[in-house]
């Protein structure tokens, strides 16, 4: 069964509160003057507290200017934001953007100030006292993975840009906001920084619970990031809003399809870990079984081969049958040493690659100390693979069907009145 | 596949090392100037000690007049200099908000017309309008000098990166936070050369001063030429070049202090 | 006497002095061109040499035009020979600073790609890296021209020639009728010729820069 999405799993671990606020967009819009076409119309959308939803759409879309409105960095013609319940279309800006974190592509740290006083700047602008915002530097240094003795007093151009990044979304962070806005924020670092960085934002959020609007024009780290998709057409108008699961398997029109673009079986592969599908068992042996042992059982076994685990239970060799014949009884000589092994928090993809790259079709799977735990092979990989996007495309009809179901009954309800409802 | 050895790797392979600080205020700087200097006034003095100066010129240089003139000199430069700091550095903080972003290019095109006034001309136009004596000079002086500072103060606010001012805004700070903490802090380093430029500006249209009356080390210069006494005018030229060069100095040093930590070498 | 009338009774010696004003500016400012673009060449590849460029002409700014003059005259006399010198000195800095700043301003990436074709020194010199730099040059050479204009008017008190004869003249005669006559006669005078060259350099910019690396 595959994981919990990152929303339903906070609310069903007893304890983790989410610090994230609910955000509501009501028709936004936004018109420049001297366009004839807004640039973003009359959006429509309901972010749940403590959700990581990212907005995804081609250049030009509006995505990031849908972004700023929800700060008011860019004042909306048309509509209404409320955040926490809140209508803050008409409050004063300065004070929304203090309490909604932001964090930008090239980071945006001020280069005359030392990381310390960039992080230190929204809490001192709320007013925190000394003590207190010093604490909270250490900690956001912390949280972000940086060593808060060695970073405090460096400047930006001492940095890596990885590490501002690090900075930039702890600055945004610093004064504990019930929502954080990201635009593109890993943009202009290279794959390998970016990675890590996600990686770091996913655990961070496992940990804040914050909500989260980011912006992305690239769907693989819309899929690996968020608990729901938003892909926007021009105009910011909305093609499909849903968890990514769905998006893969189930994309609402052509142009879904076309960003979602080739491999989408493959896309999915990341979103599974290894122990969510069935992993085999195969029959295994130790270095330290007699040597007559592994041959009855070599012998006596269903399948080709069989797993030599070494003294600490992990994967060593594999054996086959007639190994042993040819390496002349020695079990030093037999077999093939096992090249690779996955764990059980890899991704599919990850199990997919090693696969393939031994040509025998399985890899071992190995616990948390490297022992073994299992084997998966190709054909389970298959028939896994099978049961997920059926499981998926089952779910999003589910979806479908119920949503369909609450218009018609909203649509009954308004051409007959109240009463409407329990005819129907 | 855990990352967190992978972060480290990351850190340290490509992390910038912090360069230990180098020291501002190199010794070289702190001492080649004025020690050039030293010597030649003392040279000068010394020369004169031994020289053999005639009526004419021992009466220009006689009753502590060189020592008002430079005074004098001193008065005029650092008067005029405050004032063009506080007409040029708001004026050009203005001249850089969205409302006022149009007067920009015409009020610059003033001031550049401003520029191409010859000093001299400016200056006999003042008195003749003001009178012999100080203050034409001082508002001489000032309005010649409003435009370096000026065209750098809008320069050096034009240049502020603007993403890192949204940054500041979409953070919560306020107009005049982003203003105060941002944009005049980054600022500063062209401002400053302004201000520098300035301040050597105002020394040598100051010596220009004496033709309306208003005094300073110009007059031993004139006085040197229409009463051909040589000794006289390499005083004057002497004097008021050293003073310039140590003005100039007592800047670029202010300049190095001055300067936010961050935006040291390689920005 | 109005103003007018007092131009019209003076145009020939005005005109003689703006000629004069313009020549020394303008022949002043083609030497110092070539001398400050033939320095900035030779010392902008390396840091400490363009450094020392830069600082040492920055000095020469640093000292007032008149205490120049007045330095220049014991050693060449009254009239021509200090304003010619000094002119060409003060004319060095805004060149000199403007091709090194210029020419260190060319992307690295075009002069590889020049190297890479298989330019040699001087062609890249000449076809590739001086040409980028020419507008911050050109700007240098505007700049320098403005501020000739008014040295050339103080150096007119050194029995220089120029147009600020005419308003020497004038503080000559300070509290008579024609004062103001002169004064303004001289000022607006230089004030027109500056704005003539800088028009002239505008257009001078507009022919020679090509339309692709016009800002």
């Amino acid at each position: 069964m595959p994981e919990p999405s990152a929303s339903e799993r906070s609310a069903s671990e007893p304890g983790t509160a989410t610090s994230g606020a609910s955000i509501e967009l009501e028709n936004l819009t936004k018109r420049y003057p001297g366009s004839a076409d807004p640039a973003v119309e009359s959006v429509n959308m309901e972010i749940k507290a403590g959700e990581l939803v990212v907005f995804v759409g081609p250049s030009g879309c509006g995505k990031s200017t849908t972004l700023k409105m929800i700060n008011r960095l860019i004042e909306p013609t048309g509509g209404r934001i409320r955040i926490g319940g809140e209508d803050v279309t008409d409050i004063d800006p300065v004070k929304l953007r203090r309490k909604v974190g932001y964090a930008i592509q090239s980071s945006g740290l001020f280069p005359h100030m030392t990381v310390a006083q960039n992080i230190a700047l929204v809490p001192k602008m709320i007013g925190w006292s000394k003590s207190r915002i010093r604490n909270r530097v250490e900690e956001m240094l912390d949280l972000v993975g940086l060593d808060a003795g060695e970073f405090q007093g460096r400047y930006p151009r001492q940095l890596s840009g990885g590490q501002q990044q690090r900075v930039g979304v702890a600055r945004a962070l610093a004064a504990d906001p019930p929502v954080l806005l990201m635009d593109e924020p890993f943009g202009a670092v290279d794959p390998i920084t970016r990675d890590h960085l996600q990686d770091e934002l996913i655990r961070l959020q496992h940990e804040l619970h914050k909500t989260i609007v980011f912006v992305t024009h690239d769907f693989d780290e819309a899929i690996k990031l968020g608990d729901r998709i938003a892909v926007l057409r021009e105009r910011s108008h909305i093609a499909q809003f849903d968890t990514p699961e769905a998006i893969l398997t189930n994309p609402a029109d052509d142009f879904v399809s076309g960003f979602v673009g080739a491999g989408a079986a493959l896309k999915r592969l990341n979103l599974t870990r290894v122990r969510d599908v069935e992993i085999t068992d195969y029959p295994t042996v130790t270095v330290d079984d007699p040597l007559q042992n592994i041959f009855d059982k070599l012998r006596d076994s269903g399948t080709n081969e069989i797993l030599l685990l070494d003294k600490r239970g992990r994967p060593y060799k594999w054996l086959r049958r007639g190994d042993m014949m040819r390496a002349k009884g020695s079990l030093a000589r037999a077999g093939t040493l096992v090249s690779d092994t996955v764990t059980r928090d890899a991704t599919l993809r990850d199990a997919l690659e090693a696969v393939l790259t031994d040509n025998a079709g399985r890899v071992a799977v190995t616990g948390r100390r490297g022992e073994y735990t299992g084997v998966v092979d190709m054909e389970t990989l298959m028939n896994s693979v099978h049961e997920l996007l059926e499981a998926d495309r089952l779910e999003a009809m589910e979806a479908q069907h119920e949503l369909e179901e609450a218009r018609a009954l909203q649509t009954h309800a308004e051409q007959e009145g109240v009463g409407g409802e329990e005819k129907a | 596949m855990t990352t967190t050895p992978e972060v480290e790797e990351e850190e340290t392979e490509a992390a910038v090392p912090p360069t230990p600080p180098k020291r501002r205020i190199t010794w070289q700087k702190l001492t080649f100037l004025p020690a050039a200097l030293v010597a030649v006034l003392l040279a000068t003095w010394l020369w004169f000690n031994q020289a053999h100066l005639d009526a004419i010129s021992k009466n220009a240089l006689s009753n502590g007049q060189v020592s008002k003139a430079l005074w004098r000199h001193v008065q005029l430069t650092v008067i005029s200099t405050f004032f063009v700091l506080i007409i040029a550095i708001p004026l050009g903080i203005l001249l850089t908000r969205a409302a006022f972003r149009k007067a920009a290019p015409v009020a610059m095109t003033f001031a550049n017309m401003g520029q191409a006034t010859p000093a001299i001309g400016l200056l006999a136009l003042l008195v003749i309008w003001l009178g012999t004596g100080e203050k034409a000079a001082l508002i001489g002086i000032i309005i010649y000098a409003v435009l370096p500072v000026l065209s750098n103060t809008i320069a050096g606010l034009k240049a502020n990166d603007p993403t890192l001012l949204e940054a500041a805004r979409g953070i919560g700070m306020s107009p005049l936070g982003v203003l105060a903490k941002v944009e005049l802090p980054l600022a500063v380093p062209l401002i400053l050369a302004g201000v520098r430029t300035a301040l050597v500006l105002n020394v040598g249209t100051a010596t220009l001063a004496t033709f309306g009356g208003g005094g300073g080390l110009g007059v031993l210069i004139t006085t040197g030429i229409t009463t051909q006494r040589m000794p006289v005018l390499v005083l004057g030229s002497i004097l008021t070049v050293s003073l310039a060069l140590l003005v100039d100095w007592l800047a670029s040093l202010a300049e190095l202090l001055l300067r936010p930590r961050g935006l040291e070498a390689g920005s | 006497m109005s103003f007018w009338e007092y131009l019209g009774n003076r145009h020939q010696q005005l005109l003689t002095d703006a000629y004069q004003h313009a020549s020394a500016v303008f022949q002043c400012m083609v030497v110092a061109t070539l001398i400050g673009v033939v320095i900035g060449v030779v010392t902008y590849r390396s840091e400490w040499a363009g450094s020392l460029a830069t600082t040492a002409t920055s000095t020469i700014l640093t000292i007032p035009s008149l205490a120049m003059i007045g330095l220049l005259i014991p050693i060449v006399g009254l009239g021509v020979p200090p304003t010619v010198i000094a002119l060409t000195l003060y004319g060095l800095l805004p060149i000199v600073r403007n091709s090194i700043v210029g020419l260190r301003g060319v992307d690295p990436s075009l002069v590889d790609a020049a190297k890479g074709i298989g330019m040699s020194r001087l062609a890249r010199l000449m076809r590739v890296e001086l040409p980028l730099a020419w507008p911050p040059i050109l700007t240098g050479i505007r700049v320098s021209t403005q501020m000739l204009m008014g040295i050339a008017a103080i150096a007119a008190y050194a029995s220089g020639p120029g147009l600020g004869n005419e308003i020497f003249r004038g503080i000559g005669s300070l509290g008579s009728k024609n004062a103001l006559n002169q004064v303004l006669a001289g000022t607006l005078g230089i004030i027109v010729l500056a704005l003539l060259f800088d028009a002239a350099y505008v257009l001078l910019g507009r022919l020679t820069i090509p339309r692709g690396i016009r800002a």
